[in-house]
């Protein structure tokens, strides 16, 4: 596993204080991505990770434009994303891919595999019809199905099946980076080492970048390089994932960390508690997010919202009381 | 490039559902509706080629015959055969209702499909002008219209799929803006379809259940108003052989015994209408996605 | 603790398939919940093991036949008696908790109302006296501002308070022996799953109840289960206490999901 630099020149994926915010009634604002900053590199897998409410699917869904982002900027190898004109934005999606999180929700019912394969092809590539179906028929084998699969159609396929058909859509144009969001949670555990085995051979043999959205540790931390952990909206803590997973700096990423259960014997968690329930993202004040639930706080914490700071290595933190009082 | 097989999935135990689908129960009313539509469209064609006697010839018989060998359904007032006047009545009356539904079911769902992807202030301005349209009732619309363009078949046509289209519109709109967000609409934006190919190729194909339910029963709306305006002879000319202005010809004969002038007519339209009714009922249960797998 | 409160003995079943034909989905299934103790169900999707915990429940769905068997608890076969007889024993005797906490709530009545309505219909007792209780109920599963919760309506519960509600009501509103709980935390955060789980083990410990525990998780089952059951394709696989199935599953389907829990490379 390669260890990247946040370097600014060999990221393919680079996002800059994107920002989301959703109108709510009363004229209040949700703020759901709150100027978050990503960097992937060629290659390489970096995870996002959160509960319901941080903010990282929307924040997959901003960068593909899936939803439209209120601010910030999104480049694919020096190309913009955001902002481009919507009409531009089928040739960046040559580029950019993903994987959604239920398979059986991301299939047409009434497209078989053959159709779903051929649609990305037909639509982005100048091919013949039998290069095409040449083409069709090296991606589903490439995920693991066959040529007998082709005319199933996606309720005829079991879950697994149906993820595999949901990848090899993705890679069907050859993107550089894929986004996966939550690829294996609506997925048996069986079947989820099984996906997440192929998506780590896809990575080798075609050079793909991921961006691995996730709710999952224990999966984050078979999967990839680096990590950014998000909590209400703001990344907290990244970092490469061995770093991250063994000496967690943030309160949040040490509650998030302690609280997975492992499955094994014998196992025994010290448990770093947080006070209460996520709190509402409906305006915000300045300050730490944490604020009300952490353990460590102090009056400053109230005192603006802080920002990453560096601790080298690529392991930066946003939480100056744990920089300050190393433990 | 080049391909590797990668092993099959060993441990994977959950079960494929199978090819069948489960039998819906309402297949008997889609038998039925079928077939009563099948005779009356078998008849509209018959009677191009072929009546009895000339539809719209009066005097063939001595006018008020009661049901004989000679004239199975009897004669009208001004001795016109009725069962002749019966079937070419099929291709008015048949005729008019399917093609102002089909008209009405292009335009509707196309314009829906378009403002419930859309969204935004078109859809909204879209939705308020049909609302009321829609306060105002159909029938009475149709007759006012028709009143003030005039009669003929092509005016009773468009007045009927006018009125037909907001309702079209609303049922399409309303499905296409629920699945707009959909993952597998996500999905086909991502794969490089242009708006329009992710409404009209993906979302609406999963989106016609509900519309082709109602399509019957708006086919039997407007075989009824058909009827209606023919009865109020608003529709078309006095001596077109169309059901309800034969029923119209045939009132006064009600009171006065020669009740087969009015009634068989009127036997015809229930007939049109049960079996568009018993499609409509099929259809929804059929295409209802609870039902399938 | 050697007793045994609930043994289901060679349950097999089947669903009546759309085209009439009987479909078999369990096959066989014995397993026993000792008295007191924590036993898990562990199985992916089509194991069979909800369907199992329904059964004891007396809630099985309609399609479902059983084909034999016998479901002892306390020396009651709960397949012969009547609905009658097993509404008697719901609530006062067996207990269940679903996933879907916000989905078992009843939308148009407060969590509070509900709550006492299910103590005044087991205790009986004022309507005051109930709400009291319920109020109490609540903050002894770690609600905050229990008064104030128990005048609010199931939306405004997030679900992992939803589920804190739900268990107030089967374990402590109803004072039963057994508690099933069929995947009490899937879909649930990791934090608040932890914090659920914690509570199911200190209200059982406190109230010395016996536990069947329903999950695809073995992670949790490995941090608070005593007793394990493994159920693959409507068969028990393997049973045996935690350390035993942990430390050595003795068949290949154990080894094999243990292994994919733990995403090492299943060994073949």
């Amino acid at each position: 596993m390669s260890f990247v630099n946040m370097s600014v020149g060999d990221a393919i994926l680079q996002v800059r204080d994107l920002h989301k915010i959703f109108p709510v009634e009363g004229g209040r604002r949700l703020v759901a991505v709150d100027g978050v900053d990503l960097d992937v590199a060629a290659g390489e897998t970096l995870a996002l990770v959160g509960e319901s409410g941080s903010g990282k699917s929307t924040v997959a869904r901003c960068i593909v434009r899936l939803i439209e982002p209120s601010g910030g900027e999104v480049t694919i190898d020096g190309t913009a994303i955001v902002p481009l004109p919507t009409k531009r934005l089928a040739g960046i999606y040559r580029r950019i891919q993903m994987v959604f999180q239920d398979p059986n929700a991301s299939l047409n019912p009434r497209m078989n595999v053959r159709q779903v394969l051929d649609e990305p092809l037909r639509l982005h590539l100048a091919l013949s019809g039998a290069e095409r179906a040449g083409r069709v028929r090296e991606l589903v084998e490439m995920v693991g199905l066959t040529p007998a699969h082709l005319e199933r159609y996606p309720h005829e396929l079991s879950g697994g099946q149906r993820q595999r058909v949901g990848i090899a859509r993705a890679i069907a144009v050859s993107p550089d980076i894929v986004i996966l969001d939550e690829p294996t949670s609506s997925l048996d555990v069986s079947v989820r080492g099984q996906i997440l085995g192929l998506l780590l051979d896809l990575q080798q043999r075609l050079g793909l970048a991921y961006l691995f959205i996730s709710h999952d540790l224990q999966v984050v931390q078979h999967v990839a390089d680096r990590v950014a952990v998000m909590y209400l909206g703001s990344i907290v803590e990244t970092g490469p994932v061995a770093d991250v997973f063994r000496d967690p700096r943030h309160p949040y990423t040490r509650a998030l960390l302690s609280a997975a259960p492992v499955a094994q014997w014998g196992v025994k968690r010290t448990r770093v508690r947080l006070a209460g329930e996520i709190a509402s993202a409906i305006d915000p004040p300045d300050a730490c997010r944490l604020v009300g639930r952490c353990p460590m706080a102090q009056p400053s914490c109230s005192a603006g919202k802080p920002s990453l700071i560096d601790l080298g290595q690529a392991h930066a933190v946003a939480c100056p009381v744990v920089v300050d009082r190393p433990t | 490039m080049k391909i590797a097989r990668l092993p099959l999935a060993t441990l994977e135990t959950s079960v494929v559902p199978s090819r069948a689908r489960r039998k819906p129960k309402s297949y008997w009313a889609l038998r039925i509706g079928i077939g009563i539509l099948a005779f009356y469209i078998a008849v509209a064609l018959l009677s191009l080629v072929w009546t009895p006697y000339d539809p719209l010839t009066p005097g063939i018989g001595d006018g008020y015959d009661a049901p004989s060998l000679a004239f199975p359904l009897g004669t009208d007032r001004l001795g016109a055969d009725m069962l002749s006047r019966l079937m070419a009545g099929a291709r008015y009356d048949l005729g008019i209702s399917l093609t102002a539904v089909a008209i009405a079911l292009t335009v509707g769902t196309t314009i829906g499909t378009f403002a419930g992807y859309y969204g935004g202030k078109v859809d909204i301005a879209i939705l308020r002008g049909v609302e009321i349209f829609q306060a105002f009732p159909g029938l009475l619309f149709a007759m006012l219209v028709v009143q003030a363009v005039g009669a003929g078949i092509t005016n009773v046509i468009l007045v009927l799929s006018f009125v037909g289209i907001p309702d079209y519109l609303r049922l399409a709109r309303a499905e296409i803006h629920a699945k707009r967000h959909w993952q597998y609409a996500e999905a086909a934006r991502m794969v490089g379809n242009p708006p329009w190919r992710v409404a009209f190729r993906h979302l609406l194909p999963n989106s016609v259940g509900p519309v082709l339910a109602f399509t019957s029963i708006n086919a039997a709306f407007s075989a009824l108003v058909t009827a209606s305006l023919g009865f109020l002879g608003l529709g078309l000319g006095p001596n077109t052989p169309e059901w309800g202005s034969m029923i119209a010809r045939g009132q006064d004969g009600v009171m006065t015994g020669q009740w087969w002038v009015s009634f068989f007519p009127g036997l015809a339209i229930m007939g049109l209408t049960g079996s568009f009714y018993l499609l409509g009922d099929a259809l929804s249960d059929i295409t209802d996605p609870r039902r399938r797998q | 603790m050697s007793g045994v409160l609930l043994e289901v003995e060679n349950y097999s079943g089947a669903f009546w398939s759309p085209t009439n034909e009987l479909v078999p989905v369990l096959h066989q299934v014995s397993y026993r919940l000792k008295t007191g103790a924590m036993t898990a169900v562990v199985g992916e999707t089509g194991s069979g093991k909800s369907l199992v915990a329904l059964s004891i429940f007396g809630i099985q769905p309609a399609a479902f036949v059983c084909t034999s068997g016998r479901i002892l608890y306390r020396d009651t076969d709960l397949l012969g008696i009547d609905e009658k007889e097993m509404r008697s024993l719901r609530g006062a005797e067996i207990s269940m908790v679903f996933q879907d906490a916000r989905a078992a709530l009843n939308p148009v009545f407060t969590v509070g109302r509900q709550l006492a309505d299910v103590y005044q219909l087991q205790h009986g007792g004022g309507r005051s006296a109930a709400m009291a209780k319920a109020i109490e109920a609540l903050r002894q599963v770690s609600i905050p501002e229990p008064e104030r919760r128990a005048r609010q309506y199931p939306h405004e519960f997030s679900g992992g308070m939803a589920q804190r509600a739900m268990i107030a009501m089967a374990a402590l509103t109803c004072r039963p022996s057994l508690l099933i709980l069929d995947e009490p935390t899937t879909g649930l955060d990791v934090t608040i799953q932890s914090d659920i789980m914690e509570l199911i083990v200190e209200l059982s410990r406190q109230r010395g109840l016996t536990t069947c525990l329903i999950t695809h998780d073995l992670g949790v089952v490995a941090e608070i289960c005593d007793e394990v059951v493994v159920m693959n394709a409507g068969r028990v696989v393997e049973t045996g206490t935690t350390e035993a199935i942990f430390t050595a599953p003795t068949e290949t389907y154990t080894r094999r999901l243990l292994a994919a829990s733990q995403l090492l490379e299943a060994a073949a």
